[in-house]
C-alpha cells in the first residue's frame, strides 16, 4: 500500500504544472489529514513488529515527498522570477486608453506655471465685453483711426442698458452703455482688475480673443491671448524687462536673446514690441522668422496714466508695465506647428501629438 | 507707407545707405521695411500722424538718429509776387470743425506736365501723375505732411464757404462718382455748390485743367474725428482723409502752404498773393514741466538731464528753465510719460538693464474658475477623454438646438453678430454640443472609438446684456455611449467632491437629443446643472455642464470614515421583466425598501433577446450587504433577498432566473 502511495504521489508531484498544483498535493499527502500522516497515525494501532518494518519505510516516504515538493516549489518561484513560462514578455505593453490635452492648454498652463513663480495671480474676464472696456477706457477713442488696429465683431441689438438706471452714477453710466462686442484683446481686464483691487499687484489674463479678420495660416477668427499687468509705487521698464527675460528663459529653456523696439498701443506709454531670437535659425535667418532672425513675439509697455484714470487710480501715485502675447503664436514656435488653423480643427490625429 | 530714401537724404545728408536707415528706424523709432527700388514703407503710427507722416518728419528722426544734419525745405520767411489777398473771401461756419483755414489766390498759371523729380517722388509713393498744380499739391504732402486741394478759381464764384453738407446734396467728384452726402459732413462750397468733400476729396466742377489759369489753394485744419466718420460713412479713403482723420496740427497747414506757393513760383513761375488766413483757436505753445525723477522711475535708471535736452533737441524740443517746449506738430506729446518714451527711443533699447522688481510678498493666487477648468481637464484627460477647441461662432442653424439648460432652463434670444463675416460664423455658440457632434463625425474616419471634451463659453441674449457662461461639453461615440458618459459625469463628479445628484429625465424640448435617452443633471436643491443624451441621427452621446454653476456646489472637505471591521455579503439577482420597467426604477425600488443591512446596489449584466421572449429584458443586480456591528450570516443575507425578490414580483411582475 506505501509503495502504491509512493508512487502515485512521486508521479504527481513531478507532473504538477504550478504551484498552486504542488499546494494541493502538499495538502492531499502531508497535510494534517493528509494520506502519509493518516499511515503514520495508524501505526500506534499495529504490533512492534509491524511497526519496526512498516515505521522506517513510511517516515521515509514522507521525507522523500516533502524534498520533493520543496524541489518542485523552488522550480516555480524561480520561474515566476523569470517571468516564465506562460508570458513571452517581448510582447507589446497592453494599450492603456489615456485622454490627450490641447496643446493650447498646455501651453497655457505652462506659461500659468512661470508667472505664478514669479508671484503673478491667475484671473480671467468676459469674453462679450462692453464698448467701454474693450476701447474708450483703454484710451482708443471713437471716431478715431486707431481703433481700426483692432477689426471688431459687433453684436446685435446689444445697446447695453441696465434697468436700474436711476441708480447709477454718471460715470458708471458711460461703462454699461455703448455696443457690445466680442473683446479684441484680453486688455479690458486690465480696467476690470483695477476696478475692484489696489496695487501693488501682478496679474496675467489668458483669454480667447476675437477679430474680424480673413484666416490664413497665421490668422484666426478666434485666437487666445495672455494678458499682464503689473502695477505699484516704483515698478519700471527695467522691471518689465527682467520679468520678461526671465519668462522666455524658462518657456524655451534656453538663455534666449529678447530686444525691445519702439512701437504704439493706446492704452501704454511708452509702448514697444518684444522679439526674441529665432528658436529655429537662432538668428541666421530662416523660413519662420522671414530671414530677419527675430520673432515677434508680444506688444507691451508702461500703463497709460489715462488708462490708471479710467479706473480710478491717480496716475502720480502708481505705475506699472502691461503686456500682451498670442498663446498660438507661442504654441506654434516651441512645437513647431505651422498652420493656426489647425488648433480649431478638432482632429484627434493633430491634439494626440502632445 | 511710402517713401522715397533718396528724398528723405535730400533732408538729410550723410553717409548712410538704406539699409542703415531702415535698421535705424526700426530700433529707435518705426517700423520699416525696404520694398524695393528706392521706397521704404514705413508704419507711421496713429499718434504720429501729424509730424512723422511726411518725408520732412522721417528726415528730423534719421537726423536726430544718425546725428545728420536736417535741412528743412522751408524757408524762414515768404515772399509774395503779388500785393493784397486776391479776390476772394473765405467763410468757415463750422468753426469746431475747422479751426483753421487758409486760401491762397495764385495767377499766371500755365498747367503742364510736371518735372521729373517730382513726378518721381510722388508715382515712388503711389501717386498718379496728373499735371504740375496737382502735382504739387501732392508733392507737398508727401512732403510736408500737410493735405492740399487747388481750385480753378475761375469756377469758385463769390468765394468760400466751409459748411455742413445739405439734405440731399450731392457732389460728382474728381474721379467722375456722383456722392450722396448728409448734414453730418463737411463741405467745401462757393455761393453756388459744393465743390469739395472737405478732408475727403474735391469735386469736379472746380478741377484744374489744362485750361486753368487762374488758382485757389487750400490748405485747412480739420476735427479728426469729422473726416474720419465721414471717410467711413462714403466708403471714401484717400492720402487726405486718412492724415485729417488722425488730426493733424493747425500749424502744420501753414507750412504746407508755405511750400507749395514756393513750389508754383519756382516751378511754374506764378503769381502769389498773401493767402488768407482764417485761424479759430490758436494752437497754444506747449510746456511741460521736466520731472526727471518721474521720468527715470518709469525707465528704472537714473538718466541725468543734459542727456535728455542732448536726446531731444534734434527733434525740435527746447528746454525753457525748468521745462520742456514741445514742438508744435508733436501732438503725441502731452506729459512726461511720453517725454521718457523719446528718451528711453532714441537712447535705444538694447542699453535698458533688466532689474528685479522690489515689491510686498502677497502669494499670488488663481481664479476658482482657472483651479476647477484645470481640475476638469486633467480628470478627463486620465479617464481617456481628449481635449478639443472650437470656434466660438457658429451659424444660425447650430444655435438654439441644445436645450437650453445652461442658461437657468429657458434663456433669451441666441446672441447673433451685428457683422457677421459669412454666415458660417453669424452667431455666437448657445452649447457646445454641435461643435462636439461634428468632431465625433470627422473623426470616426480615423478612429472607431471617439471621446472628446471642450471647456468654453456659451452665450445667449440675456435681459439687457448678454449672458455668458462657462461650460463643459463631453462627447462620446462607443458602444453604449450614453451610460459610459453618465458614468464619466459619475466619476467626475466624484473626484470633484459632488455628493448629492441625480438623473431625472430632461423634459426640456430640443432637437439636439434621443427624447427618450436623455437626462438632466439636477442638484438636490433642484439646480439643473447640465444634461445627458443620446444625439438624434448620430451614433454617440453628449453631455453639458455649467461649470460656473458647478463651482458653487462643489464640495472639497474630505473627512475620513472608518473602514469596517466586519465583511460583506455580495447576493446576485437575475430577474427577467418586461422591457417597459426602467432600470432606475427598480434600483431605487431596492434601496427604498432595503434594511440598513444593503450597502450597495448596482447593475451587474443587462441583455436583450428574441429568445426571452416578447418584450422582455435580463437584468443582474448585485446586492452587497454588511452590518456595522457584526458579521452578517447566510440567513441574514437570504432573509434580505427575499424580501427584495417579493416587492420586484409584487411591483413590476420579474421574474426570478
Amino acid at each position: 500500500m506505501i509503495e502504491d502511495i509512493k508512487k502515485e504521489a512521486l508521479e504527481l508531484i513531478r507532473s504538477a504544472k504550478d504551484s498552486a498544483a504542488v499546494e494541493r498535493l502538499r495538502i492531499r499527502f502531508l497535510g494534517r489529514k493528509g494520506e502519509i500522516s493518516k499511515i503514520l497515525r495508524s501505526l500506534k494501532d499495529l504490533s512492534v513488529k509491524e511497526r519496526q518494518t512498516v515505521g522506517p519505510v513510511a517516515q521515509q516516504l514522507k521525507k522523500d515527498i516533502e524534498r520533493l515538493i520543496q524541489e518542485k516549489t523552488a522550480v516555480f518561484s524561480k520561474s515566476i522570477q523569470q517571468g516564465l513560462p506562460g508570458i513571452d514578455i517581448t510582447m507589446p505593453g497592453k494599450k492603456i486608453k489615456i485622454g490627450y490635452l490641447h496643446p493650447l492648454t498646455l501651453i497655457e498652463k505652462e506659461i500659468r506655471g512661470i508667472f505664478k513663480a514669479m508671484n503673478f495671480s491667475v484671473v480671467e474676464g468676459p469674453e462679450v465685453e462692453t464698448e467701454y472696456y474693450n476701447f474708450d477706457a483703454l484710451n482708443i477713442p471713437k471716431n478715431h483711426p486707431a481703433r481700426d488696429m483692432w477689426d471688431t465683431f459687433w453684436l446685435q441689438n446689444s445697446q447695453q442698458l441696465t434697468s436700474d438706471k436711476e441708480q447709477l452714477t454718471k460715470g458708471q453710466e458711460s461703462k454699461v452703455k455703448g455696443q457690445m462686442l466680442l473683446r479684441t484683446h484680453t486688455s479690458p481686464v486690465q480696467i476690470r482688475y483695477m476696478e475692484t483691487h489696489k496695487p501693488p499687484f501682478q496679474i496675467i489674463v489668458p483669454g480667447r480673443v476675437f477679430r474680424y479678420e480673413a484666416t490664413d495660416a497665421s490668422h484666426e477668427i478666434n485666437f487666445y491671448q495672455i494678458e499682464g499687468l503689473m502695477v505699484g509705487k516704483t515698478v519700471t521698464l527695467a522691471n518689465f524687462k527682467f520679468v520678461i527675460q526671465e519668462f522666455f528663459k524658462r518657456l524655451f529653456r534656453s538663455d534666449i536673446e529678447i530686444r525691445f523696439r519702439p512701437s504704439y498701443f493706446p492704452f501704454v506709454e511708452p509702448g514697444l514690441e518684444v522679439d526674441i531670437r529665432c528658436i529655429k535659425c537662432g538668428g541666421r535667418g530662416c523660413g519662420i522668422c522671414k530671414d530677419s532672425g527675430w520673432l515677434e513675439v508680444m506688444g507691451a509697455g508702461m500703463v497709460h496714466p489715462r488708462v490708471f484714470e479710467a479706473a480710478h487710480y491717480n496716475p502720480r501715485d502708481f505705475q506699472g508695465f502691461a503686456f500682451g502675447l498670442g498663446l498660438e503664436r507661442m504654441a506654434m514656435i516651441k512645437y513647431n506647428i505651422p498652420d493656426i488653423r489647425l488648433f480649431y480643427s478638432g482632429d484627434l490625429r493633430f491634439i494626440q501629438q502632445f | 507707407m511710402k517713401f522715397s530714401f533718396a528724398l528723405i537724404k535730400k533732408m538729410a545728408p550723410g553717409k548712410y545707405d538704406k539699409n542703415a536707415l531702415i535698421e535705424t528706424l526700426n530700433e529707435h523709432a518705426f517700423e520699416a521695411v525696404d520694398v524695393g527700388g528706392d521706397v521704404i514703407e514705413i508704419s507711421v503710427p496713429p499718434n504720429r500722424f501729424s509730424d512723422a507722416a511726411s518725408h520732412r518728419g522721417i528726415a528730423l528722426e534719421a537726423a536726430a538718429l544718425l546725428q545728420v544734419p536736417f535741412r528743412d525745405p522751408l524757408k524762414s520767411k515768404m515772399s509774395y509776387g503779388a500785393k493784397g489777398q486776391g479776390i476772394f473771401r473765405v467763410n468757415i461756419k463750422e468753426k469746431k470743425l475747422c479751426n483753421r483755414y487758409l486760401a491762397a489766390y495764385v495767377t499766371n498759371v500755365k498747367v503742364g506736365a510736371s518735372p521729373e523729380w517730382i513726378k518721381e517722388i510722388i508715382e515712388s509713393a503711389g501717386i498718379r501723375s496728373i499735371n504740375a498744380v496737382v502735382d504739387i499739391m501732392n508733392y507737398v504732402m508727401l512732403e510736408i505732411g500737410q493735405p492740399l486741394h487747388a481750385f480753378d478759381a475761375e469756377k469758385v464764384s463769390g468765394g468760400i464757404v466751409v459748411r455742413r453738407a445739405m439734405a440731399r446734396e450731392s457732389i460728382e467728384t474728381l474721379d467722375n462718382q456722383k456722392i450722396s452726402l448728409d448734414t453730418s459732413m463737411l463741405v467745401i462750397s462757393d455761393a453756388k455748390r459744393a465743390l469739395a468733400i472737405a478732408g475727403v476729396k474735391g469735386g469736379k466742377f472746380s478741377e484744374v485743367t489744362p485750361a486753368t489759369k487762374s488758382l485757389l489753394i487750400e490748405a485747412a485744419n480739420f476735427d479728426g474725428a469729422a473726416i474720419y466718420a465721414a471717410a467711413r460713412a462714403l466708403n471714401l479713403h484717400t492720402d487726405a482723409s486718412a492724415r485729417f482723420s488722425h488730426q493733424l496740427s493747425p500749424e502744420l497747414a501753414w507750412q504746407g502752404m508755405q511750400r507749395a506757393l514756393d513750389l508754383l513760383r519756382e516751378v511754374l513761375g506764378a503769381k502769389i498773393y498773401q493767402p488768407i488766413d482764417l485761424y479759430g483757436k490758436k494752437q497754444p505753445r506747449k510746456i511741460i514741466p521736466l520731472r526727471l525723477e518721474k521720468l527715470n522711475a518709469i525707465i528704472g535708471v537714473p538718466i541725468k538731464e543734459p542727456e535728455v535736452i542732448k536726446l531731444l533737441a534734434p527733434l525740435g524740443f527746447s528746454k525753457r528753465g525748468k521745462f520742456l517746449e514741445v514742438p508744435a506738430l508733436r501732438l503725441d506729446v502731452a506729459d512726461i510719460e511720453d517725454i521718457a518714451e523719446e528718451v528711453i527711443r532714441l537712447r535705444g533699447y538694447g542699453a535698458l538693464p533688466a532689474q528685479a522688481p522690489a515689491v510686498a510678498l502677497n502669494p499670488a493666487f488663481e481664479a476658482e474658475t482657472v483651479l476647477l477648468k484645470d481640475r476638469v481637464r486633467n480628470y478627463l484627460a486620465g479617464i481617456g477623454c481628449t481635449e478639443v477647441y472650437n470656434y466660438s461662432l457658429v451659424s444660425r442653424d447650430a444655435v438654439g438646438l441644445a436645450p437650453p439648460v445652461m442658461f437657468g432652463g429657458n434663456g433669451g434670444a441666441p446672441a447673433e453678430l451685428a457683422n457677421p463675416m459669412s454666415k458660417q460664423y453669424a452667431a455666437l455658440r448657445d452649447s457646445l454640443a454641435s461643435g462636439l457632434v461634428a468632431n465625433l463625425k470627422s473623426n470616426s474616419r480615423f478612429f472607431d472609438e471617439v471621446r472628446i471634451f471642450e471647456i468654453g463659453s456659451v452665450f445667449r441674449n440675456g435681459k439687457n446684456t448678454v449672458d455668458e457662461q462657462i461650460a463643459l461639453g463631453i462627447a462620446v461615440a462607443a458602444k453604449n455611449a450614453v451610460l459610459e458618459l453618465k458614468g464619466v459625469a459619475e466619476v467626475l463628479f466624484e473626484k470633484l467632491g459632488v455628493t448629492d445628484y441625480f438623473f431625472p429625465d430632461l423634459n426640456y424640448p430640443n432637437s439636439l437629443l434621443k427624447s427618450q435617452e436623455a437626462l438632466r443633471i439636477e442638484t438636490s436643491d433642484h439646480q439643473v446643472v447640465g444634461y445627458l443624451g443620446s444625439v438624434s441621427g448620430v451614433k454617440g452621446a453628449v453631455l453639458e455642464l455649467n461649470l460656473g454653476k458647478l463651482l458653487t456646489i462643489v464640495d472639497e472637505e474630505r473627512e475620513f470614515e472608518p473602514l469596517s471591521k466586519f465583511p460583506a455579503i455580495v447576493r446576485d439577482l437575475s430577474i427577467l421583466v418586461s422591457d417597459s420597467v426602467r432600470v432606475g426604477e427598480i434600483l431605487s425600488l431596492i434601496q427604498r425598501v432595503s434594511s440598513k443591512l444593503v450597502e450597495d446596489v448596482d447593475l451587474l449584466d443587462w441583455y436583450q433577446d428574441e429568445k426571452l421572449g416578447d418584450n422582455k429584458k435580463s437584468l443582474t443586480f448585485r446586492v452587497v450587504f454588511r452590518a456595522a456591528d457584526r458579521t452578517l450570516t447566510d440567513a441574514d443575507a437570504d432573509k434580505e433577498m427575499a424580501i427584495i425578490n417579493q416587492i420586484l414580483i409584487d411591483k413590476f411582475d420579474v421574474e426570478l432566473r
